[in-house]
């Protein structure tokens, strides 16, 4: 508490009113209300948009703490009249349905904050004081014409540009301490929503692969007619098609098909076509039939390893190339042999394989 | 394309067929094998297309692309049909407008691209003069060089389906059944089970839903026949397999091909489209009241899984391991269903033996085993490929008059038949002739046709040691005979190949060998032994010399033995040193190389490129490292445990 008046002793005093609460429930705003006098702002209270607009014009407030729900116009829309009709006012976002949607979207238009109900007042103070800094900030700039109408952004885009903006404010504030500190927050702040935002873009590509794979197992499935009896078949189809079998996939396989997971770990880890690890974009496959034994095929695999710089059964780091032996690739008249992709190579030097390895390395992979 | 609904049309269709054909009077033939295509046969054959077209000689004449001839050796093969058959070998792009020219448009040979007998110093004119060819009886494999696989009217137009066409209008399925038993046709797939015998049991089995499959997983390394022919000449299998069931009273047929050939899953999946679409498969073929459709159910890379009893757990979806055999397939198999199970080329002999009848299929063979069988002649012999000859032909027939002989003037030291269930047999046993029980007899197998040639280079304890690290690594680990047997069989051979194996190893190795044969569920345990048992039953000599002088006598168990340079033959070229993917070789001075020991990883690629006219290069015994030994490529892992 004793902190909170501290707080109010510094406010800065924009007008008649500091801050304006823009809510339909009436229980919530009244609770507001005192959270923000104990702090020292003098409150207003609008029932809905209109009015809460018409309030702010005629106020002038520092804050506006807006509901996000409300009947007639809802928060996004009394925002998006907010910014043309008081550009200095920072409006902060309050809802009973905090979702990651609703708050990108009041982040576009314009929203500081985005408070969750019910929330701690505490939390609503800090809010609270951070938005009247800002508003101070904007109306010394205000005089300061725009150059351009800011085009629409999209969420990274506003990310940066609000870094961009904290940046140049650093250089305002630098001389003062206690507006440095603040900055430094702000961005660290900044820079931790960018990161998850990051991290749940990230997250939303990785189901949306998921989903992708899925579907591609799925139309693999169908094929099939949804047999159990084809679950090698499906697995081949689906390992030629990822060059591996996903965990992700084969758990959908055995709940497509109703086998266990188990039945479906033991046939992948019993037949060589399948394999548990990515693969390599280009498949180095040395015969080791005896045709190709007899006639050196030995000697050629370990040249063909430590040319690669693999062992067999192993994929390198950028997952470019495997290597593997096969028991007989079935053309024995070329023996020594060693199948490349699609391609055989009768008992190649080193150089050849050199040369082999190079023209696939410069080759863009087509499924990336 | 409308159905053929009567006997009678499939003869009109084929009238048909060749009086269009007539119009071309010349046709080029290319090779489009699995061999033939890594020496850039399809490029080839874009080739040649484009210069008929370019000579305008569209019209009259054909370019066809066909399956595996067989003489992979020499590939790409090419063959020009007028007046006789001119086949060239090796035949590269850029000779296409020679060849075009001399031949296609004149009436010449080539004569550098015609085969060159090593011998004689003649060239043989067309393909029957070609002593590869020459020696072999080709029935099976004859039309794989007529036709292009992906056109059922190809086999139509050279008698194809004439055998099911006259099985379905003459004869009654115990009548088919009958003409195959009286063959006494045998399982090409290596136990040679007679495949009468095998008919007659699914056929009195008392069910309305029984099953007939075609074997195609060809896991026996060094093997490829069953490929050749379902790439070359899938319908000569499938019509086989609509008689089988006709004769069974089967309705659904499967094609288990293995992955690793996905050329033989295309042209199988064609051949059944195709045939479906003429009616050859679908309800009421010819007209008749059988029934009949096929699917084909892709392996995905076990060897076991050839077994009849793991196929059939394989194809309704569940690990591909064998079960105990208290009840036939023929009873019980399939979804507990009768199931009749055939090797690929047991049912390509069918159509034959319907058409020409029991009589004729007898004529050729030996006592117990009739007909012929297409070998995978491969390893150290000069002409590679695919043979087919009769039952009873001697080892020694097949190797040095079909074959060729040895490449470069080395001795024959063994032929293995059989593939990993089979065994070797030294130069002693050269006349024996090829037959199911005479090769049994002398400590081999017929197998389903691998013959690997080796030469005085070949390490026998290395090549037993081979074929258990292959078995030890494809026990499926359901049984403990086979599972343990072969990791104990393995370490031990392990052992021998680095130098530290010891005089009682030969008589735990036989002992083992008695065990697993008896005590092991399926034929991969029961067999796996034969390479060791008929290795050191012939060449007992060089695992001695291995267990007691630390030496291996053909240079190729690389724990004893060391690459070093010559001083004094070395010219100090710098090839071995460029080849030499460790940088073990380094410069001394301005004369010679020499090997650094420590880096050497035994690769040989120095040995094989040193110019032979230097031969700087040696191989030399080395002392083997007394610890641990490691041997390259030894997993002793089961399947179930080894991946991932």
């Amino acid at each position: 508490m004793e902190n909170m008046t501290e707080m109010a002793a510094e406010r800065p005093l924009p007008g008649q009113f500091d801050v304006v609460v823009i809510d339909d429930e009436e229980t919530f705003t009244e609770g507001i209300r005192q959270t923000l006098e104990m702090g020292g702002y003098r409150a207003a209270v609008a029932k809905n948009g209109e009015q809460g607009l018409n309030l702010v014009r005629s106020a002038n407030p520092g804050v506006v703490l807006v509901d996000l729900k409300m009947p007639g116009m809802n928060g996004i829309e009394v925002l998006g009249h907010l910014s043309a009709s008081a550009p200095c006012t920072v409006p902060i976002m309050v809802t009973g349905h905090g979702t990651m949607d609703s708050a990108v979207e009041s982040m576009k238009v314009g929203a500081f904050d985005f408070l969750t109900k019910p929330f701690d007042p505490e939390r609503l103070l800090e809010s609270v004081r951070r938005g009247m800094r800002l508003n101070v900030l904007r109306k010394e700039r205000e005089s300061v014409p725009e150059p351009v109408a800011a085009p629409a952004l999209d969420k990274n885009d506003m990310l940066l540009r609000g870094l961009e903006v904290l940046g140049e404010a650093y250089s305002l504030g630098l001389d003062n301490r206690e507006l440095f500190d603040e900055l430094a927050y702000l961005e660290s702040e900044a820079k931790y929503h960018a990161e998850s935002l990051g991290q749940i873009k990230k997250k939303e590509r990785a189901i949306l692969d998921i989903r992708d794979d899925l579907r591609e197992v799925d139309s693999i499935l169908e094929k099939y007619d949804f047999e159990k009896g084809a679950l090698i078949q499906v697995l081949l189809d689906t390992q030629e098609k990822f060059n591996w079998l996903p965990r992700h996939v084969l758990h959908w396989i055995s709940a497509r098909l109703n086998v266990t997971v188990k039945e479906i770990y033991t046939i992948a880890g019993f037949y060589e076509a399948f394999s548990l690890k990515p693969r390599g974009r280009h498949c180095v496959q040395v015969c080791t039939g005896t045709a190709c034994h007899v006639r050196g095929a030995s000697e050629m695999l370990s040249r063909v390893s430590a040319t690669l710089g693999l062992e067999p059964g192993q994929t390198d780091e950028d997952q470019q190339f495997s290597l593997s032996t096969v028991h007989c690739l079935g053309c024995c008249a070329l023996a020594p042999v060693v199948q490349v992709d699609k391609q055989y190579y009768h008992n190649p030097s080193r150089n050849k394989i050199e040369k082999i390895i190079k023209s696939l390395d410069k080759e863009v992979p087509e499924n990336v | 394309m409308s159905k053929l609904k009567i006997a009678a049309d499939l003869e009109a269709l084929r009238k048909s067929v060749i009086s269009q054909r007539e119009t071309k009077s010349k046709w080029v033939t290319i090779c489009t094998g699995t061999g033939c295509c890594a020496y850039g046969a399809e490029a080839l054959a874009d080739g040649f297309e484009e210069e008929v077209k370019k000579l305008g000689l569209s019209e009259t004449v054909g370019i066809r692309r066909t399956g595996c001839h067989g003489f992979c050796e020499r590939g790409p093969l090419v063959v020009v049909e007028s007046k006789g058959h001119t086949c060239y070998v090796g035949a590269q792009l850029k000779d296409v407008p020679l060849i075009v020219e001399k031949t296609v448009v004149g009436d010449e040979a080539v004569e550098r691209l015609l085969y060159l007998e090593g011998e004689t110093g003649k060239r043989a004119g067309t393909v029957e003069d070609i002593p590869f060819y020459k020696h072999q009886t080709r029935i099976l494999l004859k039309n794989n060089a007529l036709i292009d696989a992906s056109n059922i009217l190809d086999y139509i137009a050279v008698g194809g389906y004439s055998a099911l066409a006259k099985a379905l209008t003459d004869m009654s399925p115990v009548n088919v059944l009958n003409e195959v038993k009286e063959a006494n046709l045998r399982g090409r797939g290596g136990a040679g089970f007679p495949a009468g015998v095998k008919w007659e049991s699914a056929r009195k089995a008392v069910d309305s839903t029984k099953y007939v499959i075609v074997n195609a997983d060809e896991g026996d390394p060094g093997a490829y026949m069953d490929r050749s022919l379902l790439e070359g000449n899938p319908h000569s299998v499938l019509e086989g397999l609509i008689l089988g069931a006709y004769a069974i009273g089967a309705t659904q047929g499967f094609i288990y091909v293995r992955q690793e050939y996905p050329m033989a899953h295309k042209h199988a999946q064609k051949a059944i489209d195709q045939a479906r679409e003429y009616g050859l498969l679908g309800k009421h073929i010819f007209g008749s009241s059988f029934s009949f459709d096929v699917k084909i159910h892709r392996g995905a890379g076990a060897f076991v899984s050839g077994e009849s009893t793991a196929l059939i757990n394989a194809i309704e979806g569940h690990v591909g391991e064998p079960r105990p055999k208290y009840i036939h397939t023929t009873e019980k198999g399939l979804w507990g269903k009768p199931t009749c199970l055939n090797n690929v080329e047991t049912w390509a002999n069918v159509p034959f033996i319907i058409n020409q009848g029991a009589e004729w299929f007898r004529t050729m063979g030996t006592e117990s085993s009739k007909g012929t069988k297409i070998f995978s002649l491969v390893g150290k012999v000069i002409n590679t490929g695919l043979v087919e000859v009769p039952m009873g032909m001697s080892l020694r027939d097949i190797i040095f008059k079909i074959g060729g002989g040895l490449p470069k003037g080395k001795s024959f030291k063994a032929v293995q038949t059989g593939g990993p269930s089979g065994g070797v047999l030294p130069a002693s046993m050269l006349e024996t002739p090829v037959g199911f029980d005479e090769l049994t007899k002398v400590g081999s197998m017929m197998g389903s046709g691998g013959m690997i040639v080796m030469d005085q280079d070949t390490c026998m304890v290395d090549t037993a040691r081979y074929y258990i690290n292959f078995l030890a690594h494809e026990s499926c680990g359901k049984c403990i005979p086979c599972r343990e047997g072969l990791r104990q069989m393995l370490n031990i051979l392990n052992r021998i190949t680095a130098g530290a194996g010891e005089e009682s190893d030969l008589d735990l190795l036989e002992e083992l060998s008695e065990f697993m044969e008896m005590a092991s569920l399926c034929a991969l345990g029961q067999t796996a032994s034969n390479p060791v048992r008929s290795t050191i039953r012939y060449f007992r000599d060089e695992f001695e010399a291995h267990i007691r002088d630390k030496r291996c006598p053909a240079g190729v168990c690389t724990a004893l033995i060391a690459y070093e340079i010559d001083p004094v033959k070395c010219t100090a070229c710098g090839a071995c040193a460029k080849s030499c993917a460790v940088g073990a070789i380094e410069k001394v001075d301005a004369k010679t190389y020499t090997v650094d020991q420590e880096k050497c990883i035994k690769c040989g690629s120095c040995y094989s490129t040193c110019p032979d006219k230097w031969g700087a290069l040696v191989k030399v015994p080395a002392v083997p490292a007394t610890q641990s030994p490691v041997v390259p490529g030894a997993v002793c892992e089961v399947r179930s445990q080894c991946k991932n």
